[in-house]
């Protein structure tokens, strides 16, 4: 019980970084698993091991991985009723942040690596412009955790605006945290939290 | 045959829920006003102190957001607009996730690590399996309450196979051999289906993130559990406790210190993530 769902952190990561892509538009599971295919390939890249090419792997996935995701989107999802208080100027700040944040997160994910995941493609539904591709991803001990690709049309494109890994939505989850500290001190705390988070300068232990 | 841990905890929770239930209430109340739009459902104390758990969903609030040219969003979960669960015992639940922090970065942390160091990861999976087969009767029972025979069926199957063929459940044969899947069922789960809310959150020492439904579901799980049974002296029974931990965490170092580096309010974070976690689960 006490551990039991705390896995599910290292596979948002893990699915972030597996979001990537180079391809433009195209059916929401073909993108997704071109992009998944992507990443795992450059993860697996003999020529990008050992750590000093950490750099440029880092580098490949994060140019993969930013264009798939409606940045925007994301942030006013997660913000909610506090987006609409924002200027233009204070919007353009806090995406950019809060996309370095999760950014942060899921490269140092890949610093360590692939480690043999399968990704089995589930399903997938559109309705408008709204699209949702499940997919399951095996382990090597294998276990299995259901993740849920939520995505928009833009234009020709699908960008991914939340992902839910075993049930829990990671906008869902930024903006019960987001709204706490709103509903309970400022926004500029929460910059500032941010702002910490991004450059790392807390410890965690 | 009186298992250690439920001679403290049953009294203790019967203590505590009681305690619980005219605290709660109280705090509900106070705190709904403090995050505007955020209705807080929960406890009620019924007519006779008895404890009603109101379900969280009947509770739903619209919050008026904009609806741009997009139109709504098809997969939005009912719960986007309010807490996925109530807490109203928050200074408590923190000084417990403060308490489990420590515990996992002082203790289970460098316990586990030199665990890894020394049990080959083949070795940590076979007692996995081994822990995992013993609790069977948890799994399938909750799964008869719940009227999933099928579910039911297979974790009698699977039990026989492991046991057996699985050298005590050490291999999970029935999963490889006969794609027979592990039900995650619990008694928390059994509780959900029949129309029980969550309550409101706990963090408990030690057990981490809990709701007051889920706990009675945990405590009711000890009655199942072989564990107890047969091992009934208390430091054995801790012992092998102990060790069911320590070989579980020493798979996941490194996902709590993910969780919380990515997180602006760790215990806000876990608290949402285990609330929307079983939401997913009871739904199924």
């Amino acid at each position: 019980m006490i551990y039991s769902f705390l896995r599910r952190g290292v596979f948002t990561l893990l699915i972030l970084l597996a979001a990537g892509s180079v391809c433009a538009a195209g059916e929401p599971t073909e993108l997704i698993r071109k992009a998944t295919d992507g990443v795992i390939a450059i993860l697996n890249d003999p020529s990008l091991k050992g750590p000093d090419k950490t750099e440029e792997k880092v580098r490949k996935i994060r140019e993969a991985v930013d264009k798939r995701f409606a940045w925007e989107e994301i942030s006013k999802r997660t913000l909610a009723r506090y987006w609409k208080e924002r200027t233009p100027a204070e919007r353009a700040e806090f995406i950019k942040l809060f996309g370095k944040l999760l950014e942060r997160t899921y490269l140092d994910k890949v610093k360590e690596g692939y480690s043999g995941e399968k990704v089995l493609y589930v399903d997938e539904k559109v309705e408008g412009r709204y699209g949702r591709v499940r997919v399951m991803i095996v382990t090597k001990q294998n276990t299995e955790i259901p993740v849920e690709y939520r995505m928009l049309k833009k234009g020709d494109n699908w960008l991914i605006y939340d992902i839910s890994i075993e049930g829990v939505s990671l906008v869902n989850n930024y903006r019960k945290q987001f709204s706490h500290i709103l509903s309970r001190s400022s926004y500029s705390e929460l910059l500032e939290r941010l702002r910490a988070k991004v450059e790392g300068t807390e410890t965690i232990d | 045959m009186c298992g250690w841990l439920r001679g403290i905890t049953l009294p203790a929770i019967v203590m505590s829920l009681l305690w619980i239930s005219s605290f709660a209430a109280e705090a509900a109340a106070q705190t709904e006003g403090l995050e505007a739009g955020r209705p807080v459902s929960g406890l009620h104390t019924g007519a006779h102190g008895v404890l009603l758990l109101t379900d969280a969903k009947g509770q739903a609030v619209q919050e008026e957001g904009e609806e741009d040219a997009l139109g709504p969003d098809p997969w939005a979960d009912e719960t986007e607009s309010f807490d996925t669960i109530p807490d109203p015992l928050e200074p408590m639940n923190r000084a417990f996730f403060e308490f489990n922090d420590k515990m996992y970065f002082y203790v289970l942390k460098p316990l586990g690590t030199g665990y890894k160091m020394v049990v080959p990861e083949v070795g940590r999976i076979c007692i996995r399996n081994f822990f995992t087969n013993l609790i069977m009767p948890i799994r399938a029972i909750s799964c008869l309450l719940q009227g999933k025979f099928e579910g039911f069926g297979i974790e009698l199957v699977r039990c026989m196979v492991n046991t057996t063929a699985g050298f005590l459940g050490f291999q999970d044969v029935a999963r490889e051999a006969l794609r027979f899947q592990i039900q995650d069922e619990d008694l928390g789960q059994v509780f959900a289906f029949y129309g029980m809310g969550p309550g409101c959150y706990l963090n408990l020492p030690f057990l981490g993130p809990s709701s007051l439904r889920d706990t009675a579901g945990w405590v009711g799980g000890l009655y199942l559990n072989p564990l107890d049974y047969m091992v009934d002296d208390f430091w054995p029974n801790v012992g092998f406790r102990t060790f069911d931990t320590l070989n579980k965490v020493s798979m996941r170092i490194g996902e709590y210190e993910s969780i919380k580096k990515a997180a602006l309010d760790p215990y806000v974070a876990m608290r949402d993530a285990y609330g929307q976690y079983r939401l997913n689960q009871t739904e199924k």
